[in-house]
């Protein structure tokens, strides 16, 4: 009987803190959160910092500035929980199934990379959860038939399609294109959609060949590639091959109108590694501190504007990492991408990863990062790239004119000139 | 326009090779009198690189001072490693010392990560260039080639006509023997390490003279890969044999471009390692003691 008793007591106590803990009837959460499988250290260490600034910073501004996301008639807080992936693909996994499982959490922010991206998105597939992508570019990611998965960084096939716009604009005569680039996945489906853009706008493609990963001299692939006698080179794949591409182009002196290189030429290491030997050069960028998007571009463009300006969004950052930093492309991509999923919420009215993906789905806006818009895949259609050229040492933003700094330096100073001083000025 | 291509990688090929050669020098001779396999040599070479950079950017000086300098460096570096570790791995099984000088080249790498960070440096030495009609040299690597066949030409007098060239000779030859007839064996072997490291180290300038850009701590790997072919290929006990091999090496892998670039459908860059390893195959098959090696 005492036992009986105390059954009872024990089962009222324990239902009364159930029904304590749980939010009464009609009531919305308490907190939207946001899942990040962060590279905090490892090989995408850097990159990973910069998403982690970017992403606090607008947390911070929807918060703060914003006052929260409108749901069910409230404002609801963001909160953002992370764990450090160390950029491993095995930790991705497991962290993906843990921040869904254990922290409940409302959308999962893939990390930084198209490996790293590619090997979560079946767990976010399999547990259907909102899987928004900020550091993949790779095309390949959006063909395997995922639902879940939605992009903002720019794909990798889009990497050039600016650049060529832009010569083709102001220089329709030159014709002949060299394409010289990286044995990788990415590299290559930068390069297919620049061949397909440069095919389109009637370019000739003189030369077409790839070097392996690791690369250390690439003097008889450039020898080739002069003989070709192009106008243009577009090429690279990483950092390091980027600057080894650059520098042997000076040896031989291949002199072209443009360069363009991808992942590299944007850089600041780029530049004090090569000097005066990188005046000139282009490289494709998600985006630059500089860029010119704003309440009024978004008008113009007949979109709706969200997030801080570009200058709130640095101070946000800084003080978000605790560093006298300028923020780069992986932390203004997600950033964005937190006013993309903040939008789709308030437009779903739910938390629900099916009506958020929906809403994702039929979402334009414009924000400090640019345009935003995805086809039914999830792949990014609606963020140009931007172009930055070396000029006097300066990175300035050459292309879309809605983005730009400043005038392109065309065609760039030959390699000799550069070696006696000469510097890229604009047109 | 394809024979002047040709020609034009065979002479770019050959000054590559030089350096390549030089390169394997260190790793040769190490192997010749210890017995040892230096897996770290890469980090050696990256070392160099470093030292080039930093007397580059930081003092302001031509990358030619860093020579002197990075032998230094190499020499202390190499005394330092044989007396704390691998003077007592000399006649332990091969593993132990090939996992020493793993941990060598990782503990580098590691240290100067610490120091210099892990970003892709460079930097930019104007020289001129000359033309050569079928292609145009940077006057640097000019330097950097007539700099390795210098250093070739002075190890081999100095194994032929010096006291101590000719004591580790004879180490190599015969230790016990050589120890009777009074040779400060355990000496020989320090001075040889140090001398091979050294040698290593001073290729990493000669290198970055070549292309001075990519310097960064793990950039020693792709260099260690090559240099073994290289030391497989002229004769792993034999320095001359490493230099020759690096000749060797540059050649095939610049004039094939060329020539593989001429079949429809194919990456030429594949296939010129595929023939790399495929000539190496052949000689481990014909001569495994390499081309210059003996038995």
């Amino acid at each position: 009987m005492k036992k009986e008793k105390l059954v009872c007591v024990v089962s009222v106590i324990l239902i009364g803190l159930y029904l304590a803990a749980c939010p009464s009837a009609g009531a919305g959460p308490g907190k939207i959160v946001i899942g990040h499988p962060a590279c905090l250290s490892g090989k995408y260490a850097k990159a990973g910092e910069q998403a982690l600034g970017g992403i606090k910073a607008c947390v911070s501004w929807v918060n703060n500035v914003y006052g929260g996301v409108l749901l069910g008639g409230r404002k609801v807080p963001l909160k953002y929980k992370y764990y450090d992936c160390e950029s491993k693909k095995e930790a991705v996994t497991s962290l993906i199934s843990r921040l869904i499982t254990v922290d409940r959490v409302n959308v999962v922010f893939a990390p930084y990379s198209s490996g790293l991206t590619l090997r979560g998105a079946p767990v976010a597939e399999s547990r259907r959860m909102l899987y928004m992508d900020h550091g993949g570019a790779n095309n390949r990611i959006f063909r395997q038939g995922f639902r879940y998965i939605v992009q903002t960084i720019g794909p990798a096939s889009r990497y050039h399609e600016g650049t060529l716009d832009m010569i083709h604009h102001i220089d329709p005569g030159s014709k002949r294109i060299a394409l010289a680039y990286e044995d990788s996945e990415f590299a290559k489906m930068v390069m297919v959609g620049a061949k397909e853009h440069a095919e389109m706008l009637d370019f000739d493609i003189v030369f077409e060949r790839t070097y392996p990963k690791g690369v250390t001299d690439l003097t008889p692939l450039l020898s080739a590639l002069k003989a070709a006698r192009p106008d243009i080179v577009i090429g690279g794949g990483h950092f390091e091959d980027g600057q080894l591409f650059n520098r042997q182009m000076a040896d031989l002196e291949v002199d072209v109108k443009a360069l363009s290189l991808i992942a590299a030429a944007t850089l600041p290491a780029f530049y004090e590694a090569l000097t005066s030997m990188a005046e000139g050069v282009m490289g494709p960028s998600h985006w630059e501190y500089g860029v010119k998007y704003s309440p009024q571009e978004a008008d113009k463009v007949g979109l709706p504007w969200i997030g801080p300006s570009q200058d709130e969004f640095v101070s946000l950052f800084k003080k978000a990492i605790g560093k006298e930093m300028i923020p780069d492309y992986h932390a203004a991509e997600a950033g964005a991408q937190v006013l993309a999923y903040v939008l789709a919420v308030e437009a779903a009215g739910s938390l629900d990863s099916d009506r958020v993906r929906v809403a994702l789905g039929d979402l334009k806006f414009m924000s400090f990062y640019g345009g935003w818009d995805v086809d039914d895949t999830g792949l990014q259609v609606g963020h140009s790239m931007v172009d930055v050229q070396w000029q006097m040492g300066k990175r300035v933003i050459v292309w879309p004119p809605e983005a730009r700094t400043g005038d392109v330096a065309y065609p760039m100073p030959t390699f000799a000139e550069k070696a006696r001083g000469k510097v890229a000025v604009p047109r | 326009m394809v024979l002047e291509q040709l020609t034009g990688n065979l002479v770019q090929g050959l000054v590559l090779g030089a350096i390549y050669g030089m390169a394997t020098m260190g790793l040769s001779l190490i192997f010749g009198v210890l017995r040892v396999v230096n897996v770290g040599h890469g980090a050696f070479i990256m070392v160099g690189a470093f030292v080039t950079l930093w007397v580059f950017s930081s003092l302001g000086m031509n990358p030619v001072v860093a020579a002197p300098l990075a032998f230094m460096v190499g020499m202390a570096l190499g005394f330092i490693f044989y007396y704390s570790t691998i003077r007592r791995l000399v006649k332990a099984p091969e593993l132990a010392s090939l996992l020493a000088t793993f941990a060598m080249g990782v503990l580098l790498e590691e240290i100067v990560k610490l120091i210099f960070g892990s970003e892709f440096r460079g930097y930019n030495w104007v020289t001129g260039r000359i033309d050569l009609g079928v292609t145009i040299l940077p006057v640097s690597k000019i330097y950097a080639s007539v700099g390795s066949l210098s250093i070739a030409v002075l190890l081999y007098l100095w194994f032929k006509k010096t006291r101590s060239g000719t004591a580790m000779r004879c180490v190599v030859e015969d230790s016990e023997g050589a120890r009777v007839c009074g040779v400060n064996v355990d000496g020989v072997y320090a001075l040889s390490f140090a001398l091979g490291i050294g040698l290593t180290v001073l290729s990493g300038v000669l290198l970055t003279m070549f292309i001075p850009v990519g310097i960064n701590p793990y950039m020693g790997g792709a260099y260690t890969l090559k240099a073994f072919v290289i030391a497989v290929l002229g004769g792993l006990a034999s320095p001359y044999g490493a230099f020759f091999g690096g000749l060797v090496f540059g050649l095939i892998e610049n004039g094939s471009y060329t020539l593989f670039a001429l079949l429809p459908g194919v990456e030429p860059f594949a296939l010129t390692r595929f023939l790399s390893f495929l000539v190496l195959l052949l000689i481990l098959l014909l001569k495994p003691t390499g081309l210059l090696g003996k038995k």
